[in-house]
């Protein structure tokens, strides 16, 4: 979901010896999903290879392969010139769009420096602070390559830090553009998976890898017997920068689509560092009717016809108001309903969202259910 | 990243069979370690910076070293000593290396299953000035390793949401601090938390992920001093020649303002004629990437052997 305030915030010995040292240097366990139901591990392999996939805005190529292998074998996808990826099902009248971003949040090299150092430009809206003194990563073409973001001087004790720059290491500007680091090279820190206790996990750019999951897993579940009009879905790019994949798609499709779902964060308050005024989705009770954010406004009838679809399938959801905009508001102005869908997340944009994954599963039901019969 | 893909694999392994850590060590030959060359010292230096020791919390790290060094015990303090030259008599002479962290450990547990800290290894009411001034800041919105009674538990450090700052005041420029820390680990209430094995006490750290760049840097938390003491580990297991007795120890509290550990070896083990403490540089001490060159980690393992032998 986009931030939309713009803030920017001895080959076998040796082998012994490293294995001890990454079983040590990894000291959280992975804690065994023994318990899970199927619906649960389904939605945890889908979403942890996602998660693990790295697209900052306008470099989504990765996450877009990673989509399609996802997929079922008997899907058939296009891309546009915008990078969105698109699979069209059914045929006639009303036409409906899901749409869910595949991009994340990061930097763009911005030049190289003497010294080898990078400064850098950011993509989407974050606290740089949560990047500063952390690895990173930076996605040339010819792999990645590790280095770190240069923490400040002591001295300057202010919670946000002066311009980020990375250290790759190198030296010398031309050592590092020999690695292949470039000027628009992306720049992240490195991404893993992380089961939590009980059913919740840990990860960074669950916005809006969450929302790909879902739709892959109502894809891979739905009853094609009972689609009786066009179906769209669409992965889409840019989102984090100014919802610029989605503008493209709502483009070319015009006044065609009866109503859009944007699949996307439901920023939630629980937390106890944010006020509960708003925003109030607890994390493991459902899916949530995104009925108002900083972007559109879902109709009030559409808002009941969601609950009543959710109703109708025992699916766990709840509705709010939270901020930041979506994909589904690029539709509104060719008088598409915007009809917004997405689940509790915590500490957005951080290098440790947090999501439940019983509302994954719930959110992919939903969107299943929307599907065959609304 | 077909390293990252095999500690994957090794992680999953690990959680399930804890004893493969300590069987590895324990199997680890004997002077090896010299043979293997810069390539093995990395190995071992990566390792170090991958432990964990808050101060006054170390004892996992000072068993994995008595399973690593042969003939090392623990003293009723908690350090790791090992004698070299037995019997050999004078001089007496000490190698030794700090092997404790500043850190944290539980403080509370809240009603909603959220974890609050209290800061160890640097007292509240004295504080010892800090290597960085934002060390607290760095817990804010990452990863911990909680060590329950039951094992590590993974958390993070909850922080606000972006979104939702939208249209409020701007936030104040204070750093955050560990009074600011609420840690998730999934639990969603008191009881919850406490099924993990998790009490007030327990030791809370960033997780540990030491991470190779550049031509042979090592980033991590308190790198320096770990790569420190993997010198005086590879310097041990390279079975030097030594002059006179030499006791090498791996001391732990000295971030207390007593400096207990390594008070407690010249009490029970001195008096030493000279004294050598292993160091190494790391630029941007006290961050999180913390960076050694594993050149430097070469030649303070050098000097250490030189020492050991009777050089200067």
């Amino acid at each position: 979901m986009r931030a939309s305030d713009g803030r920017t915030v001895g080959r076998s010995d040796g082998m012994l010896v490293l294995a001890g040292a990454l079983l040590l240097s990894i000291s959280p366990t992975v804690r065994l999903s023994g318990q899970d139901t199927s619906r649960i591990s389904e939605a945890q392999i889908v979403l942890s290879a996602l998660v693990e996939s790295y697209g900052v805005s306008g470099a989504e190529g990765p996450v877009r392969e990673t989509v399609k292998r996802l997929l079922p074998a008997w899907v058939k996808t296009d891309t546009d010139s915008a990078g969105n990826l698109w699979v069209r099902l059914g045929q006639g009248d009303p036409v409906v769009v899901f749409v869910a971003h595949l991009d994340e949040i990061g930097f763009l090299v911005d030049s190289i420096l003497g010294d080898g150092t990078l400064t850098l430009r950011a993509r989407g809206g974050f606290f740089h602070s949560l990047f500063e003194g952390q690895a990173a990563l930076v996605h040339t073409a010819r792999g990645d390559v590790p280095g770190v973001f240069l923490p400040r001087d002591s001295a300057f004790t202010r919670h946000t830090p002066p311009p980020l720059r990375v250290d790759v290491g190198a030296g010398t500007r031309a050592a590092a553009l020999a690695l292949g680091v470039t000027a628009g090279s992306t720049v992240t820190m490195l991404k893993q998976y992380l089961r939590l206790a009980g059913t919740r996990a840990t990860g960074r750019s669950f916005d809006d890898r969450v929302g790909d999951a879902a739709q892959i897993l109502a894809l891979r579940h739905l009853d094609r017997t009972k689609l009786k009009h066009t179906v769209i879905f669409i992965w889409s790019t840019r989102e984090e920068i100014g919802l610029e994949g989605a503008a493209a798609a709502a483009a070319a499709l015009g006044t065609t689509p009866r109503r859009v779902h944007a699949i996307d964060t439901f920023v939630s308050a629980d937390s106890p560092l944010e006020r509960p005024n708003f925003a109030v989705a607890p994390l493991g009770r459902g899916a949530v009717a995104r009925a108002a954010d900083n972007s559109a406004i879902t109709p009030p009838a559409y808002v009941d016809s969601l609950v009543a679809v959710a109703q109708a399938r025992h699916i766990a959801f709840q509705v709010g108001t939270t901020n930041g905009g979506n994909d589904g508001s690029t539709f509104t102005p060719y008088g598409v309903p915007d009809v917004a869908l997405g689940w509790p997340l915590r500490y957005s944009h951080s290098p440790v969202e947090v999501v439940d994954l019983r509302d994954v599963a719930s959110l992919a039901d939903l969107v299943q259910a929307l599907v065959e019969i609304w | 990243m077909a390293l990252i893909k095999r500690a994957r694999w090794l992680r999953g392994y690990g959680a399930k069979c804890p004893w493969v850590i300590g069987g590895l060590l324990a199997a680890y030959p004997l002077s090896r370690l010299a043979a293997q060359g810069t390539e093995g010292l990395a190995g071992l230096a990566t390792r170090f910076a991958a432990f964990t020791a808050v101060s006054g919390y170390e004892q996992a790290v000072t068993d994995s070293l008595v399973a690593l060094l042969p003939g090392s015990t623990r003293d009723r303090a908690g350090n790791v000593v090992l004698t070299l030259g037995v019997g050999r008599g004078g001089p007496k002479r000490l190698a030794v290396c700090p092997l404790d962290e500043p850190g944290y450990v539980v403080g509370n547990i809240t009603d909603d299953g959220y974890l609050t800290l209290r800061r160890v290894g640097r007292s509240p009411s004295t504080p010892a000035a800090p290597a960085w001034a934002l060390f607290d800041q760095q817990l804010e919105g990452q990863r911990v390793t909680l060590f329950g009674r039951k094992g590590p538990v993974p958390g993070v450090v909850a922080v606000k949401s972006v979104h939702l700052q939208r249209g409020r005041p701007a936030a104040a420029e204070q750093p955050f601090t560990v009074d600011d820390a609420y840690v998730d680990v999934g639990a969603a209430t008191r009881d919850e938390a406490r099924a993990l094995g998790l009490e007030v006490l327990a030791p809370v750290a960033l997780t540990k992920r030491p991470l190779r760049y550049g031509s042979g840097l090592i980033a991590a938390p308190s790198a320096g001093r770990r790569s420190a003491c993997a010198a005086l580990a590879a310097a041990a297991l390279a079975q030097p020649q030594v002059r006179g007795t030499v006791v090498v120890a791996f001391t732990v509290q000295s971030l207390q303002s007593s400096d207990a550990g390594l008070s407690s070896v010249k009490r029970l083990l001195g008096p030493f004629d000279q004294v050598s403490v292993a160091d190494v540089p790391a630029k941007f001490p006290g961050t999180a990437v913390e960076t050694v060159a594993l050149s430097d980690v070469a030649g303070a393992m050098r000097k250490l052997v030189e020492w050991i032998g009777g050089g200067r």
